[in-house]
């Protein structure tokens, strides 16, 4: 015993002469005075940062810190110059000449010239890199740069909404001596991935924290913050009591209506909303019996149960959507309310199934898909098959698949099936050409001449009325071809702790995160 | 005794291992091809054109006859490479550095409390055995045992999170403590002694206790009623008779005597109760939002990223298959009984 005691006090001993050893040696305990500092959370995952292969959501948002476009969104929904002092077009709209900042620097204090801008956008189109990104630039033929500040993009066809393309990830001007131009950085490359952005990212864990202290350098204006601290969460329910026991300052994406729901009630909280830009929508494939019936589908257009789904299901966290395009980008109208109606409509829908010549209840079967869109889609497509069965026009049958399956399938398979869609770009364009055009990556089938000359028009726009009067056709169309039918949007929530300010100067119709306009 | 020795038993258990792995690792693959689905397309969003996904799978190899596929998905476990991840491009070397460091953090402290709680109910439910303590022991034993990790996590991020505020329910330490410490090991409790920041320590230690007594309670249950039963039967040993019998104190008996031995068949069990622990870390992990090895196993799940889910898969069969042999030789060492 006493020999064992001996060993165990040796044995501590040398612990501690070790660990104080090591705290002489490191330098001791270290503390930050850097304040304050942003704790923001998320259920997110980052896939890559290096913008040239970056296209969801969640990258997205760690990268708006970092890069900069020649347009963006910095101040709200309108698109305004941000590297560039401005652009202008030929008259055909093929060609693009836009000027530069001149007081712009990379985070390591690099300065940016036309060398770099075309270093970007011609990196993008080598890499192809597998997340796609590079398909947003499949019209850019060319990019010069003539001049130290100046650039000029050549393209295939007219393109009105070039600027649009200019102010997304495809867009992000990268240092041209630390971006390889055929490889895409590792998303723990710190050292490299440097851009003109209000912040420089320090430190990147995968799937657990990204750290941001401000660019020194910025050429705007500074962030209203200390610094940046995104962490990620698995399950919304963790991050949920990490935010109320005070160690996140704020999380954004995504919780569920219900957790939103709850903390409504909590007084150490503060729960902000907008309208969003994510939609939710059913397809129809227009060549697929019954629903190559127009009429079937104008039918379940009357009897769709939109403010149901919104308040029963959703809790009132997304609202009622009457166009592909989400209230709030400028364009967007309301063209299914026009045609349908703000409510369900019995009568309507039984003399659409009249005009049908179908025998009823109609036998159908719509798809979903159970986690890819969240939890509550089965509650969602419930109160469809609920709306429609009641009306006994329809009878129902719900059919769902897991995303790896439904994804493939889609319109090859299925005659109506859910989806949803958050932009590439914050404009009405994105809401309609990727759905109305004849071969849209759903394959529903759906190919209309009017459309397609709308959708050639609007490209080719020479002024902003002209575009939003072409996109407002195309939305009236679709409402009365009913490709699709959309239900909501969803609004854009952040949840912070009732100290913390400017969350709301940041919630609009783009959905970015501007993370330098909150403080606390 | 079966009359082989030692060393043929050791020479027939490593042979053993080549087939167990090749099972594991066909059965792992074939489930991974069996499910429907494009696993490309559903990780890129759904809404990529085939232009695109063609190119990827073409890159990985999906399009290649399954054979083939087979053939070359051994080869590179064989020169340890496990593959990147399809959703984040990570490479599961690097989940394996890193996360695989959080992963044995959380099982060490978990394996500690678990010999600790598990030890100590066990020797007092052994000893005063059929008195209230004893019928206590068994209960807590049996209860904390048969409460999925899941559940006691929750009841434990309810209670010492939520009602008394004692405790934080998530990650492995605040986030400004996690962002300002150096990285030397990817275990903050090591990197936070190294970097002699006591703060950290702190911080990381208070944030390491729910998840490490949930993960290591369920464990506890398998110690206590081992400890138990074995503390009985030696009780009733001749060589503890005969120490009474010479008049030995009651205490010394039982410390010196009885409990020294009772603990030798928990050596072993430590080692067998090690795929035990790893699976509850899974749920552990998810629950804590702990960063180990099984918080990005379900990541990958709920992302059907294939590529993460089978490498993750690979590791976790590999190390319990590791760790079974060697308590095996451990066993086998100590018990000259064990032969084949």
């Amino acid at each position: 015993m006493g020999k064992t005691r001996k060993r165990w006090l040796l044995f501590a001993v040398t612990v501690a002469a070790v660990a104080a050893a090591a705290g002489t040696a490191y330098g001791g305990g270290k503390t930050s005075k850097a304040l304050p500092v942003i704790v923001d959370g998320t259920t997110g995952t980052v896939v890559n940062i290096d913008p040239a292969n970056q296209y969801d959501y969640d990258s997205f948002t760690v990268d708006l810190n970092m890069y900069e476009g020649l347009y963006g969104f910095p101040n709200g929904a309108k698109l305004t110059p941000v590297l560039a002092t401005g652009c202008s077009h030929s008259k055909n709209l093929k060609t693009w000449t836009c000027g530069l900042r001149k007081n712009v620097k990379f985070s390591d204090g690099t300065p940016m010239t036309s060398a770099d801008v075309k270093y970007s956008f011609d990196r993008v189109q080598k890499i192809k890199g597998d997340q796609g990104i590079w398909t947003l630039l499949s019209d850019l033929v060319s990019t010069d740069a003539p001049s130290k500040y100046q650039v000029v993009f050549h393209l295939k066809d007219p393109f009105s909404i070039w600027p649009y393309i200019l102010s997304t990830n495809a867009g992000y001007v990268v240092e041209k001596a630390k971006y390889p131009a055929d490889k895409i950085l590792a998303n723990t490359d710190v050292k490299n991935l440097v851009g003109t952005g209000p912040y420089s990212l320090t430190k990147f864990t995968p799937g657990q924290q990204a750290v941001f202290t401000p660019n020194k350098y910025y050429w705007g204006a500074k962030p209203k913050n200390g610094g940046l601290i995104i962490n990620y969460y698995t399950k919304s329910s963790t991050m949920k009591l990490a935010l109320e026991q005070g160690n996140l300052d704020m999380a954004f994406q995504t919780f569920t209506p219900t957790e939103i729901a709850a903390m409504k009630k909590e007084s150490a909280l503060t729960v902000h909303s907008a309208p969003g830009v994510v939609i939710r929508y059913l397809v129809f494939n227009v060549k697929r019996p019954p629903y190559n019936n127009i009429h079937v589908r104008k039918a379940i257009a009357y009897l769709f149960p939109r403010q149901t789904i919104a308040s029963r299901v959703y809790h009132g966290t997304v609202s009622p959507l009457y166009s592909m395009v989400p209230k709030g980008l400028p364009g967007a109208n309301q063209a299914y309310k026009k045609l349908y109606g703000g409510k369900p409509n019995l009568a309507k829908a039984k003399a659409e199934m009249k005009k049908a010549h179908v025998k009823t209840p109609l036998k159908i079967q719509i798809w979903w898909t159970p986690s890819h869109y969240g939890d509550a889609s089965a509650d969602e497509y419930t109160e469809i098959q609920r709306a429609l069965n009641a009306s006994k026009l329809f009878k129902v049958t719900l059919k769902s698949s897991e995303w790896t399956q439904y994804s493939g399938a889609l319109g090859k398979t299925y005659g109506a099936f859910q989806l949803g869609w958050f932009p590439d770009y914050p404009d009405a364009d994105d809401y309609t050409v990727s759905f109305y055009q004849p071969k849209s990556f759903y394959n529903n089938g759906y190919a209309n001449k009017t459309m397609n000359k709308l959708i050639a028009n609007e490209r080719a726009a020479g002024t902003n009325k002209a575009r939003y009067a072409a996109l407002g056709a195309m939305q009236n169309l679709a409402a009365k071809t009913l490709p699709t039918i959309p239900y909501w949007q969803g609004n854009m929530i952040a949840v912070g702790r009732s100290n913390v300010k400017g969350i709301d100067s940041t919630l609009d119709a783009t959905y970015y995160m501007r993370f330098w306009l909150v403080s606390k | 005794m079966t009359g082989t020795s030692l060393r043929t038993y050791l020479i027939t258990r490593l042979a053993l291992v080549v087939p167990m792995v090749l099972i594991l690792l066909t059965l792992v693959f074939l489930l991974m091809r069996v499910a429907p689905g494009n696993p490309i397309q559903a990780a890129l969003g759904g809404h990529v054109p085939e232009s695109v996904v063609k190119p990827i799978e073409h890159r990985l190899g999906f399009d290649k006859p399954l054979l083939t596929q087979y053939g070359d998905y051994l080869w590179d476990i064989l020169r340890g490479n496990f593959g990147t991840t399809i959703t984040d491009n990570r490479p599961l070397s690097q989940i394996i550095k890193q996360n695989g460091a959080a992963t044995l953090e959380l099982t060490f402290f978990a394996m500690l409390i678990a010999i600790v709680v598990g030890v100590v109910v066990g020797l007092v439910a052994g000893r005063y055995r059929d008195t209230w303590l004893d019928v206590g022991g068994r209960m807590f034993g049996i209860v904390v045992y048969a409460t999925p990790p899941f559940f006691l996590g929750l009841l434990a991020q309810l209670v010492f999170g939520v009602w008394l505020g004692w405790l934080p329910t998530s990650d492995q330490a605040s986030p400004l403590t996690q962002a300002l410490l150096k990285t030397h090991t990817n275990i903050l409790f090591v990197d936070a002694i190294w970097d002699g920041d006591w703060g950290a320590l702190w911080d990381v230690t208070k944030h390491l206790i729910l998840p490490a007594t949930t993960l290591g309670l369920i464990t506890a249950g398998v110690f206590v009623r081992l400890v138990r039963v074995n503390v009985i039967r030696t009780m009733r040993d001749d060589y503890i008779e005969a120490a009474r019998a010479r008049g030995i104190a009651e205490r010394r008996v039982v410390f010196s005597h009885a409990f020294k031995n009772a603990l030798v068949p928990v050596i072993t069990v430590v080692g067998l109760n090690l795929a035990l622990l790893l699976g509850g870390a899974v749920l552990t992990e998810t629950t804590f939002n702990w960063p180990g090895i099984g918080h990005e196993l379900v990541l990958y799940l709920e992302n059907r990223d294939y590529a993460g889910v089978q490498g993750i898969i690979v590791v976790f069969a590999l190390v319990v298959v590791a760790v079974s042999v060697i308590v095996d030789f451990i066993n086998a060492y100590v018990d000259p009984r064990i032969r084949y």
